[in-house]
């Protein structure tokens, strides 16, 4: 079996590009439904009078692509357990019907964890581009990695 | 409606509630967040989190709605947001919690640009016990009052 990337692993400067979301009406419709039901997240025509002048995902959709697309590519060979939470999100342009989505993720920062000498916090920043290379949603993950040397030795 | 010039730094509010399913844990994580402490009851005992926890998209997924229903029930003139300036989750977010939103507003100013006008907002996510498990802290944008179509001004 391979070996996870631990905290010890990580370097400053680190870049991963992978992803691809496909996002749709119905699943934009769908979420909003559940957690965002204003009017341009959830009807056409509403949308479309609106100053997005058409459907636009929830941009806490949006996230949730992202965390989607993290877990298929980037969080598996990973050894993390899950994230504090992020800084500076921006929501930099509306993700609309047909948009197919990737990520670009860079490691800006490690920090040891000074209550939990098992566990590194690592800031990422991640960025979600287009098909057209146009920058999405842009935000710094604080995630928690452990560190090697509280690895159980039967590992 | 209430529009960018009746919303006041100082302003606070408490939104509705919700509680929290293992179904839509499990839901959510499937579609968006499939990591095993989010999705298998068992191997979510077996981690560091001792039990199923909600994604912390997910939790931030119920504040938004819970923001969004009070936005509706207070005819506020919401346009979106660009953003937000941090999120902590701070405590997992179990099955069967009943979580509720504080909100307060840090400051307002107009855009110079558009016809609209900005809230720095920090919200806090209680459960059941009082305890604080998610914060964040964001930018809303709301038409403004002379700018509004029929409006009269």
């Amino acid at each position: 079996m391979t070996d996870l990337v631990y905290f010890e692993d990580v370097q400053v400067g680190d870049t991963h590009r992978f992803g691809q979301y496909a996002v749709t009406r119905e699943e934009i419709i769908e979420y909003a439904q559940q957690f965002d039901p204003q009017p341009f997240h959830l009807d056409e025509e509403a949308a479309k009078k609106s100053m997005f002048g058409g459907l636009i995902a929830s941009g806490w959709h949006t996230g949730a692509m992202l965390i989607r697309m993290l877990c298929d590519h980037a969080i598996p060979g990973s050894a993390t357990t899950g994230a504090l939470g992020f800084d500076d999100l921006k929501w930099l342009k509306p993700v609309r019907p047909g948009d197919i989505l990737s990520v670009e993720t860079e490691v800006r920062e490690k920090t040891e964890s000074r209550s939990r000498p098992d566990i590194g916090v690592v800031k990422i920043a991640s960025r979600v581009h287009d098909q057209r290379g146009e920058t999405k949603m842009t935000l710094v993950s604080l995630v928690l990695y452990r560190r090697r040397s509280a690895r159980p030795a039967a590992g | 409606m209430k529009y960018w010039e009746d919303i006041r730094p100082g302003d606070t509010s408490t939104l509705g509630s919700h509680t929290v399913t293992a179904e839509e844990i499990i839901a959510f994580a499937k579609k968006y967040d499939p990591q095993p402490f989010h999705l298998d009851e068992e191997a979510a005992r077996r981690s560091i989190f001792g039990g199923l926890i909600a994604s912390g998209w997910h939790s931030c997924a119920i504040m938004m709605r819970l923001s969004v229903d009070a936005m509706r029930r207070e005819e506020m003139a919401g346009v979106g947001s660009p953003g937000i300036d941090s999120c902590r989750w701070q405590k997992p977010v179990r099955a069967g919690d009943t979580v509720t939103v504080r909100t307060e507003i840090m400051e307002t100013w107009p855009s110079r640009t558009k016809p609209l006008g900005f809230i720095r907002r920090k919200a806090e996510m209680l459960n059941q016990h009082g305890e604080i498990v998610l914060t964040v802290i964001g930018i809303g944008m709301f038409q403004r009052r002379a700018t509004a179509p029929g409006s009269g001004a």
